[in-house]
């Protein structure tokens, strides 16, 4: 290390403890991780989550949320950077961490040969819970999640919602004060991944929590976070609100496809005063306007003005996919 | 330590729900019993060393030792199922020490080793094997079978720590049981056997295992390992380094297995 590395990393850690005060439940900086000379996963991530607030980390698959994720819940190590939960470093202080986090895996990890309540029992157990403290919390879980009635049934026969259930009782098993959930709704039907969503918004109401969660549904990020950072290839590309960042699009966009020479149509639609982005890739142009409806003539009639013959046009509320698209200039699907 | 007694229990309730399992492991000894010790029992009298007919008794130690050994590669592939399952990961972000979620497994697999060298010891009985009456002898027996089993199973953790697949672990967990069991006191007497086994045999902890056994829980054990008797020591002193070595070849394959 440099003395000038040395310097910016000690700047870094004043920088850090200063926010402690502030109360981040989550928060990173410069965070790496290179599995082999090839795969570097995670690229230099900087996170400050707030406590009480949910947190969704919005991304394709590959673009690093798993290996982040992983990183703060003490399973790997970081190959640089720092990260700190609730003030304790994951690496120097895993043992601190560890006390003070609830964690659900991307891949469903449950004991198939034991019933709901004994995995709730035997987590419980293992954190050093009392008989009666174990008692009391696995009724009160199971009564959250609504699965008393298979409480006393083998992991074995749930259905994948009711195993994304149990999993999330487990994490909270403990009363963590950061959770954290890899994909909650991954491989779920629509209607038990609006279940799980009102599992999720109801347990941020409760005593303080703080969830953070990694999800490749927009949808989910929208609909859930308080914040949302968008990851691609190991880097946060943009972070805010849901609102925020979909307000940066405009009102309204417009998807077009077409044939044809889109340099000239692409660089006249931009000098347009009404118009607020304009991103091309995957053979789609996507435009942000203020109104949708009274601009739709006027790209239109840019269009063949400029020889670009549009064979498909769009215009929708922009979503976080979009945003996802203005960042990378790729599609964000499902 | 609460940690691996939670692990411990939950293995053991694990293998509960799975009657067969249970069936499956007291039977192969017995059957081990039963069929080759009765089979060998009229070819193998004129090598005993009192030249009558103990064979079964001589045995019954080396088909404890086997079943210790096969204990320890079920606790090993229960290990690698946890791993390539991630149930490994529930274990590792929760706050208690690394070593006790070896240690969890190698409990439970003593345990069930001990409950199996119970079973193993009646049918003996049965079939008109003489134990010793001695108490200390049974708690120096047994204290040999537990470090036996819990030194393999440190062994098969390790190679369940270093192999993501069930296939390899299971070709390299046989071809080290074969030799450990062949090559050692556990089936013939060390005299009967050429020099370069003899030597084989000496380098294996089975012999001391077994030997001990005989001379803790066994009337007359010492006159049935004949004149290449090993002392009862040197039988403690090896198996308490094997388990200090069992243990550590676990811990560090794990270390590197895992963060
Ligand atoms: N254990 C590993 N060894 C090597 N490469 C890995 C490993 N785990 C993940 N990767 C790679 O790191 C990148 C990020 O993966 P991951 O964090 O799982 O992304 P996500 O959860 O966003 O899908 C991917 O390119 C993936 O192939
Ligand atoms: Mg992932």
């Amino acid at each position: 290390m440099t003395e000038l590395e040395q310097l910016i990393g000690d700047k870094e850690s004043t920088k850090m403890d200063h926010q402690k005060q502030t109360s981040l439940a989550v928060e990173s900086r410069g965070l790496v991780k290179r599995y082999s000379e090839e795969v570097l996963a995670v690229d230099g991530v900087d996170l400050s989550i707030a406590a009480n607030t949910i947190y969704a980390l919005l991304g394709p698959n590959g673009a690093g949320k798993t290996t982040t994720i992983s990183i703060l819940t003490t399973l790997l190590e970081p190959s640089g950077g720092v990260a700190k939960i609730a003030g304790f470093d994951v690496v120097r202080q895993a043992g601190e961490v560890r006390k003070r986090i609830g964690v659900t895996f991307q891949d469903v990890v449950l004991d198939n040969d034991l019933t709901g309540r004994q995995v709730l029992e035997y987590h419980g157990q293992l954190y050093g819970q009392s008989k009666q403290e174990r008692r009391a919390r696995t009724a009160e879980l199971l009564a959250l999640v609504e699965l008393e009635d298979a409480a006393d049934r083998r992991c074995q026969t749930y259905s994948g919602g009711m195993k994304r259930r149990i999993e999330l009782a487990r994490a909270l098993m403990t009363q963590p004060e950061v959770l954290f959930l890899d994909e909650p709704t991954l491989g779920l039907d629509p209607q038990t991944r609006g279940r799980i969503w009102d599992y999720i918004r109801t347990l941020k109401d409760q005593n303080g929590l703080t969830l953070v969660l990694t999800t490749h549904y927009m949808d989910e990020a929208e609909q859930l976070a308080d914040r949302v950072g968008i990851i691609d290839h190991g880097k946060i590309v943009v972070e805010g609100t849901p609102r925020e960042l979909i307000d940066q699009m405009g009102a309204d966009t417009f998807r077009i496809v077409g044939q044809g020479d889109s340099g000239h149509f692409i660089e006249q639609v931009r000098a347009l005063p009404f118009v607020q982005t304009v991103t091309t890739g995957d053979n789609v142009i996507q435009v942000g306007v203020d109104t949708g409806s009274r601009r739709l003539v006027a790209i239109v009639s840019t269009a063949t003005d400029n020889g670009f013959a549009i064979e498909d046009l769009s215009v929708a509320r922009p979503s976080l996919g979009d945003v996802f698209f203005n960042y990378t200039g790729r599609q964000l699907r499902d | 330590m609460s940690a691996a007694l939670t692990l411990w229990h939950k293995h053991m309730r694990k293998s509960l729900v799975h009657p067969e399992e249970i069936i499956g492991l007291l039977l192969q000894p017995i059957l081990w019993i039963v069929l080759f010790g009765v089979g060998m029992k009229s070819l193998m009298a004129p090598v005993m060393p009192s030249g009558s007919n103990l064979y079964i008794t001589f045995m019954v130690p080396g088909i404890v030792a086997l079943s210790a050994l096969g204990g320890a590669v079920g606790g090993g592939s229960t290990w690698l199922m946890e791993r390539v399952q991630g149930i490994v990961k529930e274990y590792l972000v929760a706050p208690i020490p690394r070593l006790s979620i070896l240690l969890g497994n190698a409990l439970s697999t003593v345990t069930k080793s001990l409950f199996q060298a119970i079973v193993i010891f009646i049918v003996g009985i049965l079939m008109g094997m003489q134990v010793t009456t001695n108490p200390l002898g049974w708690l120096g027996g047994f204290l040999l079978v537990a470090g036996y089993g819990l030194g393999f199973a440190g062994i098969a953790l390790a190679f369940a720590s270093k192999t993501d697949s069930m296939g390899a672990y299971h070709s390299l967990i046989f071809l080290l049981n074969l030799p450990l069991l062949f090559l050692s006191n556990a089936l013939y007497p060390l005299d009967v056997l050429p020099k370069w086994m003899q030597i084989g045999a000496l380098l294996n902890p089975t012999s001391y295992v077994v030997d001990g056994m005989r001379q803790t829980l066994l009337v007359n054990g010492t006159a049935l390992s004949g004149t290449s008797v090993l002392p009862l020591w040197l039988c403690f002193a090896v198996i308490a380094i094997f388990v200090c070595l069992g243990m550590w070849l676990a811990f560090s394959a794990f270390r590197s297995s895992v963060r």
